[in-house]
């Protein structure tokens, strides 16, 4: 699973509404971008028809869902798309059965102040795979997949299950396909590149992996990736104190991640925080922050 | 198809040594690139990056800088892109090199080296990023 989770105000807008799509702003210059708000004051079927394109068919036929209708053979909807008129988001989740646990994708799209995109939340769950509360504290109240408050005992279990900090399940596999897909339907869109704000270390590895550079943080990860190796001030505080400081975390991604997400950076008087990254469509940045990482 | 080759580092310091590398050891056996170009492309790029880096990403926790090389057989091209601050190369200062040494202001040199020692520069907003072109042209004739 991929995730992108932030609590964000929805930014002020510096550039002016380009208005409704109509078929003589499609026939202007098929250069300029159109906007989710503006795809979002379609009509309900327009969108359903244009928004198709963010879902890899081949990821819902896996599941047994057609990938037109959106539904299972029993006729049952299975894909939810949820706009509104005059919004500037788009979510699109889909399950694998009418139980809403059952979830394996969710993405969110939004316009930002410049009106370019923003990969709010990228979603990719194996639904078969046992589901760790990291999410919710015990007493259910919502961690914000622990970045306000924390399950510890929650996220030892997903640690110990392989899984990185922020996974409630173990991911999907597919999320190349899916990275394929989004810069294929911004670039009907008329959009050059598209920004997201990764959750965790692990997060930014993986989506390095898919080709993005950073619009800030890539100094971090090479700080990171320095003070990890042996001596480095990260790795002589994996001392074994807690389940997510053990010695040889400093070798994995999600070993990493797991200690970054417990504070570890405290000691260089670093957050993770604000590290923003872009994807450029059509392009494959070639960032390697962690040269020949094991998972 | 013409080659093209990308590196991309953070922004600061520690990465110019990275790009240097890169850009020589895809100019060694390339057709037309002698000494004199490479140093030209070499120190044309040491500028562009000292620009980004402190003025692109100034404030900033630095992000990425994305160098493209492009060869083709009348010039060769680099594409510095990164996700700072934008300038506007035509109003940036550009220190008068004739001026007696004790006039001389600090910095505006970056400009001046890089358009002494490229044929051609073209810098561009989008929303991918800022993007500054260089070319060199491998046959003066071509490009004047």
């Amino acid at each position: 699973m991929l995730k992108y989770f932030r609590v964000k105000q929805q930014p002020e807008k510096v550039v002016p509404d380009l208005g409704a799509i109509s078929v003589s702003l499609l026939e202007r210059d098929a250069v300029l971008p159109f906007t989710i708000r503006q795809l979002n004051n379609l009509p309900e079927n327009v969108k359903q028809r244009l928004y198709r394109g963010l879902i890899p068919p081949a990821l819902l036929t896996r599941f047994g869902i057609d990938p037109i209708q959106w539904t299972d053979a029993a006729k049952e909807p299975l894909v939810v798309l949820h706009t509104a008129s005059n919004s500037e988001k788009v979510l699109i989740t889909a399950q694998a059965t009418s139980d809403p646990s059952t979830e394996f994708f969710a993405l969110e799209l939004s316009d930002n102040s410049l009106n370019g995109i923003e990969l709010n939340l990228i979603v990719l769950n194996d639904p078969t795979a046992p589901r760790y509360s990291i999410d919710q504290t015990e007493a259910g109240e919502p961690t914000m997949f622990g970045t306000l408050k924390r399950n510890l005992k929650a996220e030892e279990q997903a640690l110990q299950a392989g899984l990185a900090p922020g996974q409630v399940r173990a991911g999907l596999g597919g999320s190349r396909m899916v990275f394929e897909q989004i810069d294929t339907f911004l670039a009907m869109l008329g959009h050059r590149a598209y920004f997201l704000e990764p959750l965790t270390y692990a997060s930014a590895w993986v989506f390095e992996r898919r080709g993005f550079a950073y619009v800030r943080g890539h100094k971090l990860m090479d700080d990171i990736q320095r003070e990890f190796q042996p001596g480095g001030a990260l790795s002589q505080c994996l001392d074994d104190g807690s389940p997510f400081r053990k010695r040889d975390q400093a070798q994995t991604v999600r070993g990493r991640a797991w200690a970054i997400h417990d504070g570890i950076l405290d000691v260089l008087d670093l957050r993770w925080d604000k590290i923003r990254m872009v994807k450029q469509i059509g392009r494959h940045a070639g960032v390697d922050t962690f040269p020949q990482a094991e998972y | 198809m013409t080659p093209t080759y990308r590196i991309t580092r953070a922004a600061y310091l520690e990465s110019l040594n990275d790009f240097r590398e890169f850009i020589k050891g895809h100019c060694a056996n390339a057709p037309g690139i002698n000494v004199e170009i490479l140093y030209d492309v070499q120190l044309a790029v040491d500028e562009a990056c000292m620009n980004i880096i402190s003025h692109g990403y100034r404030d900033l926790d630095p992000g990425s800088i994305i160098l493209d090389l492009e060869f083709d057989p009348d010039k060769l091209t680099v594409c510095l892109t990164d996700f700072g601050h934008s300038f506007e190369p035509s109003n940036a200062p550009i220190a008068d090199a004739d001026a007696p040494i004790d006039e001389l202001e600090l910095g505006g040199f970056g400009l001046f080296f890089i358009q002494q020692s490229m044929d051609k520069m073209d810098y561009r907003v989008t929303e991918d990023g800022n993007t500054m072109i260089l070319t060199k042209y491998l046959r003066k004739s071509v490009g004047g």
